[in-house]
């Protein structure tokens, strides 16, 4: 083509940006100025062309024979991705308004395509495996909580066998069973001793019978102990990662970066695989469940409450600097009064996170009723194991609904009507039942898990070792083939049971909604239903799912993908039927006065207000989940937690290293991605 | 007499609040600063006590430089200039005699202010100062459950703590309603006149001006436009403070 029929082309800038697209996608983008789409294009683009590759000589995902040439019809998509990119540069140039939706589509093509494949997705085993299920089932329906005798034998009882008894009057043969004593508590003979003794209640050598709590109350208390030590902890902790605080002090924007990423970093790193590295130090037992869920914690919320400092108004900070007062008495003047509400409506959500946490954090760390839950399914024991999540169940939703109300209650902040003169706080009998009350649960939980904080100067000889290994990692591309290909499982995993979930959750979700289920008796009865099946499955973590689903659909990635699409469908399910439950009724009064149907007025009136607050939350559970995912291999569903575990059993500290550092980066960059991306869409 | 020489502001977003401003102000005046939105009023005012940092300029009081004073010099001298704020800046969820007290944190030491400990003396003057602005029966109720101009009378209030010798007040009566902004500029008047105390407040409304200002300045896009007594200002010069486009307004 001779030159001069190129350059008037050429001149055109909407040509010319399309053309610099169709080169290097993102490009013609990056050239109009449009800095995030041309990140977003180009780094998609990378992305699909990685992962497409990935797949094909990995797992042979979508591979064709076209001609002799063996390669993936994922490269289409990849394509298709390709051309909307240099479509949307021209419209961007040409000053047009340009629609996500191909290259979307084509994205997401590839992606469900991977995710299908790599998590190993067989639906129809929960058809054809189904009676293996029923038999957990049908266990899980009747946990191992009493029992009967029978011809002076005791034999399990549950809730038929129950009402049997009640039936015929019978009740004096049933009682608790071992099973029952194991997880709640039972009431022993023992001799008596200690501080018995010593306050002169026994003598010594006296038989007593006393109550000797359960797996429940030591789970409890680990919640309890570790919401204290990391409220202490995270509290100071939170000025430093407060910008508006630090940037009054010299030095202190670099003091916040280091403070911030050293948060971002711990909290990338779930509670039940910081117990993983935390058991190296102490051991097995409650210390390293206390110790993996307070750090944690502390991350979390410093990373809450540094939030809510920034968050502050600005005037009184103003004001009180005004009158000449130093920074300490700016902070305890202007600041402290305002952020009062919010740490503790924080800490008790974290009361309530931990709680779920420290169901968990046994299933490595060896203590609480997670130890005990390992142990049943090692076992086979599903009645047991039943018994056990039944009773996970009822602590968790009282311990949501508690911390719910109290929340409510402290945002609400109502100022009290007292025109008096404030006596001090240490005449005040109720200030001194409080602090009372709280030392004595703080001393009743120490001694319920038997603590000794001597073990943290007593670390296992293999401690130093880790802490070498951890800091030389090992990245050969051996090691690093293994770890990217598991953590792109996780992330797959995580985005398959957020799409399963989610689907699910959406049906669910309009009858979980007050507004629109206040009409009838039987649409309220359905609300009340939907609502408490949400909150009783919200009430498990997921590792405990996938221990059911690995039953089912056997041990891998899939029953990994199932565990989590149960925790998905109910969070999500709770999130939606909240967000149907807060739209203003104006716009649908406006647009039905326009003489529009029911059917057009959902769509013009109702549609636009959910599914901005839908797509944002399921990004946030797609978040979450990458977050579980990295976990739910302690329990066989696959992805990278079972390569760590495998790693640190192995005492392979510095591959294990290398896992970790993925997936901090992971789960750090998709923090940020997600919170990036619900920005853009609220 | 406070100086104020050749102040300039640009923020870091590259926005010029103050283009070369100078004047003064002598011992006991009531200076109203006006102009509009936008027009510098506030980043002049923050820059007297330095909550916001001049880039260029001086600024001297009673030939101290101010501009040039370090932390600790800066607290001590902004402890003897009051501040009142146009969204009164009170701690909401504290007390009304907490918030007064704050007031008096420029004088006490640090560790008892932390403790909540104010001396015998301190808790009566905030109580007189509480009387002097009618509030002395709300004096342990929360700040929120006052009104806005019983809220800006505790602003006044915690001001008077520090036994200013200036007070700077930034829209004092721009978020009030209209019949309540006398109650609050009668206040400040009476320092002025029975106490002596240098005022310099920003105003919107004219009529404020001429009622209660000895001198005023105007400042449009961040440079002073006008500088003169309150009557001076006729219609030529209004037009040429807020645009061509305004009209007069009233409150009364």
């Amino acid at each position: 083509m001779p030159p001069t029929t190129l350059v008037p082309f050429f001149r055109s800038p909407t040509a010319r940006t399309a053309a610099l697209s169709a080169l290097i996608p993102g490009s013609g983008q990056l050239y109009q100025r449009r800095y995030w789409r041309a990140a977003l294009a180009f780094l998609t683009t990378a992305l699909l062309l990685f992962l497409v590759n990935w797949g094909l000589v990995n797992f042979k995902i979508g591979q064709v024979t076209v001609g002799g040439i063996t390669t993936s019809w994922l490269w289409l998509a990849v394509a298709g991705f390709w051309a909307w990119n240099v479509w949307d540069a021209w419209a961007v140039a040409a000053g047009r308004r340009s629609s996500a939706g191909v290259g979307v589509l084509c994205a997401a093509v590839v992606l469900y395509v991977l995710a299908w494949n790599v998590t190993d997705v067989r639906i129809e085993r929960l058809i054809t495996r189904f009676a293996d299920f029923r038999k957990v089932a049908v266990d899980i329906v009747n946990p191992d909580l009493f029992s009967i005798a029978v011809d002076g034998e005791k034999q399990t009882c549950s809730w038929g066998c129950l009402l049997n008894a009640v039936r015929a009057g019978n009740l004096a043969a049933i009682a608790p069973s071992e099973n029952f004593g194991d997880i709640l508590g039972r009431f022993k003979p023992v001799e008596a001793g200690g501080l018995w003794v010593r306050l002169g209640l026994a003598q010594p050598g006296q038989t007593i019978t006393t109550f000797i709590p359960g797996k429940l109350f030591e789970t409890i208390a680990l919640g309890l102990l570790a919401t204290i030590f990391s409220i202490i902890v995270a509290v100071p902790l939170s000025f430093f990662a407060a910008h508006n605080i630090m940037s009054r002090v010299w030095g202190g924007a670099a003091i916040y970066y280091v403070m911030r990423t050293f948060l971002n970093v711990v909290r990338a790193v779930d509670t039940v695989i910081w117990a993983l590295l935390i058991i190296v130090w102490v051991g097995l037992g409650n210390m390293a469940g206390i110790i993996a869920l307070t750090i944690h914690s502390v991350a979390a919320l410093g990373k809450l409450y540094s939030e809510e400092i920034e968050h502050i108004d600005p005037g009184p900070v103003e004001a009180v600097t005004a009158t000449g007062a130093n920074l300490f008495q700016v902070i305890r003047y202007a600041v402290i009064p305002q952020i009062v509400p919010p740490f503790l409506a924080y800490s008790l959500l974290r009361w309530d996170i931990n709680m779920r946490a420290a169901t968990v954090v046994g299933f490595v760390a060896g203590g609480g009723i997670g130890f005990f839950v390992v142990e049943t399914i090692r076992l086979g024991a599903y009645p047991q194991y039943a018994a056990a999540l039944w009773g996970i169940a009822v602590v968790i939703i009282a311990v949501d609904a508690i911390s719910a109300r109290w929340r409510e209650r402290i945002l609400s902040d109502q100022s009290p009507a007292e025109v008096q003169a404030p006596r001090p706080w240490y005449t005040s009998l109720r200030t001194w039942s409080y602090i009372f009350l709280g030392a004595a649960l703080f001393a009743g939980s120490w001694l319920l898990l038997k603590l000794d904080a001597r073990v943290l100067l007593e670390p296992a000889p293999t401690f130093g070792r880790l802490v070498r290994d951890f800091v030389t990692i090992d990245l050969s591309p051996a090691v690093l083939d293994i770890v990217v290909k598991e953590i792109l499982v996780t992330i797959f995993q995580a985005l398959l049971a957020t799409t399963f979930g989610g689907l699910a959750a959406i049906p669910f979700s309009f009858l979980a909604a007050k507004n629109l289920t206040g009409r009838s008796r039987l649409l309220r009865w359905i609300y009340y239903a939907t609502r408490g099946l949400f909150n009783v499955l919200r009430s498990i973590e997921a590792l405990l799912y996938v221990a059911i689903f690995v039953f089912w659909v056997g041990i891998g990635p899939f029953a990994g993908v199932l565990g989590l699409a149960v925790t998905a469908f109910a969070l999500l399910g709770k999130l939606f039927s909240e967000a149907i439950e807060n739209i203003d009724a104006g716009p649908l009064e406006a647009v039905t006065a326009t003489g529009a149907n029911r059917l057009q007025a959902i769509r013009y009136a109702i549609l636009p207000q959910i599914v901005p607050p839908f797509v944002s939350y399921a990004i946030y559970q797609w978040d979450i989940n990458i977050r579980m995912a990295t976990i739910i291999g302690f329990a066989g569903g696959g992805g990278i937690g079972l390569r760590l575990n495998n790693y640190f059993g192995m005492l392979q500290y510095h591959k294990a290293g290398t896992v970790v550092l993925f997936i901090v980066a992971v789960v750090a960059l998709m923090d940020f991605a997600s919170a990036k991306l619900r920005e853009k869409l609220v | 007499m406070l100086k104020v020489q050749h102040l300039v502001k640009i923020y870091p977003n590259g926005t010029q609040a103050l283009r070369d401003v100078s004047f003064e102000v002598a011992d006991g005046e009531f200076l109203a600063i006006i102009g509009l939105s936008g027009s510098g009023k506030s980043t002049l005012l923050r820059c007297i006590n330095r909550l916001i940092e001049p880039t260029a300029g001086r600024i001297l009081w009673d030939d101290i430089d101010i501009t040039a004073a370090s932390g600790a010099e800066m607290r001590k001298i902004r402890r003897q200039i009051g501040m009142i704020f146009q969204q009164f800046n009170l701690v909401k969820r504290s007390s009304v005699m907490t918030n007064v007290l704050s007031g008096r944190l420029g004088y006490v030491g640090t560790v008892p202010s932390l403790l909540g400990h104010f001396s015998r003396e301190d808790r009566a003057r905030a109580l007189a100062n509480l009387a002097q602005v009618g509030l002395e029966d709300k004096a342990y109720v929360r700040a929120d459950a006052l009104s806005g101009g019983q809220q800006q009378r505790v602003g006044i209030a915690r001001a008077l703590m520090q036994n200013p010798r200036l007070i700077l007040a930034d829209e004092p009566v721009a978020s009030l309603d209209p019949v309540l902004a006398h109650s609050i500029l009668k206040y400040l008047e009476q320092l002025n006149k029975e106490r002596g105390i240098t005022v310099l407040c920003s105003l919107h409304f004219l009529d404020l001006v001429h009622r209660y200002a000895t001198r005023a300045i105007a400042l449009k896009d961040g440079q002073v436009v006008f500088a003169g007594l309150p009557h001076e200002i006729d219609d030529a010069q209004f037009k040429a403070i807020y645009g061509q486009e305004a009209e007069r307004v009233s409150i009364t």
